[in-house]
């Protein structure tokens, strides 16, 4: 029987985010709360990187629009870990920051009182995805609280 | 929300400014400056005791209002929050064109010349202020990060290199501008839309997703971040598909900063040349301008050329994201938004190219220089034109001249060079371009060669606001330069992948090498 009854769920869209999601499901103990950490990585801070050609109102209309994408792309993965979380009697809440992906989590992980973290592995070479790492050294040396990575789900076979 | 930051930075900047003036004007940097100069005068003197001084006022009294003042939200605490920002930009482009760059020559000619190229490595390199610069601006950004008190102020780059090129209009000859114009319509029209066809072609064999197709074959063909910003919310094209796209480009174009020149410098091309290979083959438009002012850093001929080429592509920029539009919609049929023609067209255009145009306009009614000028130079002989007495030919000089004047055989170079002998002085532009020709045509000794030389130099004046705008652009495009360096971050570029990555990398390169070899066999040197 699991006795895990606070779980953080980090995840920041990645493939190897969704083999994480069943992981934390499966540790929950019934009635667990479910903490779904989501990062927005700070890259894309640079996403206009070195424009300048255009108007004000275009990069405006650009930075409008990639918002408006990440969150549709954010509340689609929330809908899904609510809707399996919900399914199986477990406590759901979400965070969402901006920011490194590994120093974030150390925050969040210091605010709250967690019994395991749980995150998915890095995409294996060759896969498509955004480079953005969660699982780094500096997340091996500091965080407190036991971690749980996931394999990526391809690596499983 | 208040914007501007209590914060000492901005009155610190301003000391540094302020101490770099006063201890090049006392003379106790001479020392250093000699080194700088490396056996010759060292060059930027003149900027050295009086930029310092104007800006480090400034910084200095700003910097203590914003330190101690209080602060409260409105358009002026938004205005005055980037002056911070782009102090720090400036005093970065000052340190870098300074001393950091002469102190790199300084070493590079020490160690000699590159084997049989006889030049210098840092030549070879482009290891040039401006260069450096936006390598200083993509360090600070990525391993110290902006601090919060100039992030505004960073943005006031994309001004600073706009405010430059409406400043180049005047630099312009009516005559340069069509040619220029006429042979960058045709290179940039051929190169443009070959590769918008080629990535959507080679998008359409790999099965890549019509928004991925459309935000490609933009920044692919057009002007790297600038079109991929233009065009993804026109196309839809998903998060990760901006990521691939904007991650590739910036790769690409930082690439392509430092590879042009060393081969421009390598095939001995001349600044029209590589001005129009820089403008047609980089793909991504702030790299353009980095590459040209590498390539030629203490001139602007070159920028001239590849901002001539940026401008068609920033004015193609609203056709091509039109087009995408129109194309996406007939693909995607209800899935994709509707088009506004009139909407898309207003919003893209770019405002500056219109300051441009008038710059352009205004100086040739003749109000920066006389109407006539070429490049800003103009011919006169007179005092009023700028002609100085002491240019006058002597009796001796004169003599050399009627001593060789039998060699000549063309009825118009004789009849010059007698007017030259009798008055001392080039009497008409016609004249002048005829005696430059017989300079040419190398029939005279060396020593008349020399004086025909001299007195061609005494007829052709730069205009003094022609030459300040000269330093101003440098300086605004160093600036410009620098701060977009600190916009370009390596976990942006880290993104390159996926299917952009590899048609990119095809695009990127075709468009480069094919571009090459038509300038190098179609364009000449000059305009």
């Amino acid at each position: 029987m699991n006795s895990t009854h606070n779980v953080l769920l980090a995840s920041h869209g990645t493939e190897g985010a969704i083999a994480a999601e069943n992981a934390a499901l499966d540790v929950c103990a019934e009635g667990a709360m479910l903490r779904h950490f989501i990062v927005v990585p700070d890259f894309w801070k640079g996403m206009t990187g070195d424009d300048w050609l255009n108007n004000g109102s275009t990069r405006d209309q650009f930075t409008r629009y990639l918002e408006t994408e990440l969150s549709a792309e954010i509340d689609t993965h929330r809908a899904r870990v609510r809707g399996k979380a919900e399914a199986r009697n477990l406590r759901y809440s979400s965070e969402i920051v901006l920011g490194e992906p590994d120093k974030c989590l150390l925050a969040a992980c210091d605010q709250g009182n967690y019994d395991v973290v749980v995150m998915g592995s890095p995409r294996p070479k060759g896969k498509p995805g955004l480079r953005s790492r969660m699982a780094t050294k500096l997340l091996n040396k500091k965080l407190c609280v036991p971690v749980m990575v996931v394999p990526y789900p391809d690596a499983e076979s | 929300m208040i914007y501007t930051k209590n914060s000492s930075a901005l009155f610190i900047i301003g000391v540094i400014m302020l101490a770099i003036w006063y201890l090049t004007d006392a003379g106790l940097l001479a020392g250093y400056l000699e080194h700088l100069g490396h056996g010759k005068p060292y060059g930027h003197t003149n900027e050295l005791t009086t930029m310092p001084l104007y800006f480090g006022v400034i910084a200095a009294v700003v910097g203590l209002w914003q330190w101690f003042g209080k602060h409260s939200a409105g358009h002026w605490d938004y205005y005055s929050s980037s002056i911070a920002g782009g102090m720090f930009i400036l005093l970065i482009a000052m340190l870098v064109r300074w001393f950091i760059a002469p102190e790199v020559a300084v070493g590079s000619m020490l160690l000699g010349k590159v084997g049989d190229t006889g030049a210098y490595i840092h030549t070879l390199l482009g290891l040039n202020y401006v260069v450096m610069g936006i390598v200083t601006g993509i360090i600070i950004v990525n391993v110290f990060k902006v601090p919060a008190w100039a992030e505004n102020g960073v943005r006031l780059s994309r001004l600073g290199l706009k405010t430059g090129v409406i400043l180049l209009g005047t630099l312009y000859s009516a005559a340069e501008l069509k040619n220029l114009g006429g042979l960058s319509i045709i290179m940039i029209g051929f190169f443009v839309l070959g590769s918008v066809g080629i990535v959507l072609w080679i998008g359409a064999r790999r099965n890549i997703s019509n928004s991925m197709g459309g935000v490609l074959s933009a920044g692919m063909g057009v002007c790297g971040v600038s079109a991929t910003v233009a065009a993804a919310p026109v196309v839809q094209a998903k998060s990760v598909e901006i990521a691939y796209t904007i991650g590739t480009i910036l790769l690409w174009g930082v690439g392509c900063m430092f590879v042009f020149p060393i081969i421009g410098n390598l095939l001995g091309m001349g600044h029209v040349q590589f001005g129009a290979w820089a403008g047609t083959g980089i793909l991504n438009s702030a790299q353009v301008a980095g590459a040209a002012l590498a390539f030629q850093p203490d001139g602007i001929e070159t920028l001239k050329v590849a901002e001539i080429f940026n401008i068609t592509r920033v004015l193609i920029l609203p056709i091509i994201v039109l087009w995408l539009a129109v194309w996406y919609v007939r693909r995607e049929g209800e899935n994709a938004q509707k088009v506004n023609v009139g909407a898309v067209i207003f919003a893209k255009f770019p405002v500056f190219v219109l300051g441009f145009i008038l710059m352009f306009a205004l100086s040739t009614t003749g109000i920066f220089a006389p109407a006539n000028h070429y490049k800003g130079k103009y011919f006169g002989n007179t005092a009023e034109q700028g002609f100085k007495d002491k240019s006058l030919l002597t009796a001796e000089q004169k003599a050399t001249l009627q001593a060789e004047s039998s060699k000549v055989q063309r009825v118009d170079q004789q009849a010059a060079l007698s007017r030259l002998i009798e008055n001392g002085k080039v009497m008409s532009i016609d004249d002048d371009d005829v005696l430059r020709g017989l300079v040419n045509a190398k029939v005279l000794s060396k020593d008349a060669d020399h004086l025909l030389t001299g007195a061609h130099k005494a007829v052709r004046h730069t205009a003094k606001k022609v030459k300040a705008f000269r330093s101003w652009i440098t300086w605004l495009f160093a600036f410009g330069l620098v701060g977009l360096g600190m916009q370009i971050t390596v976990g942006a570029m880290k993104q390159a992948g996926g299917q952009p990555a590899v048609i990119g990398g095809i695009v990127g390169l075709l468009k480069a090498v094919l571009s090459l070899i038509v300038v190098m066999m179609l364009v000449s040197e000059t305009v």
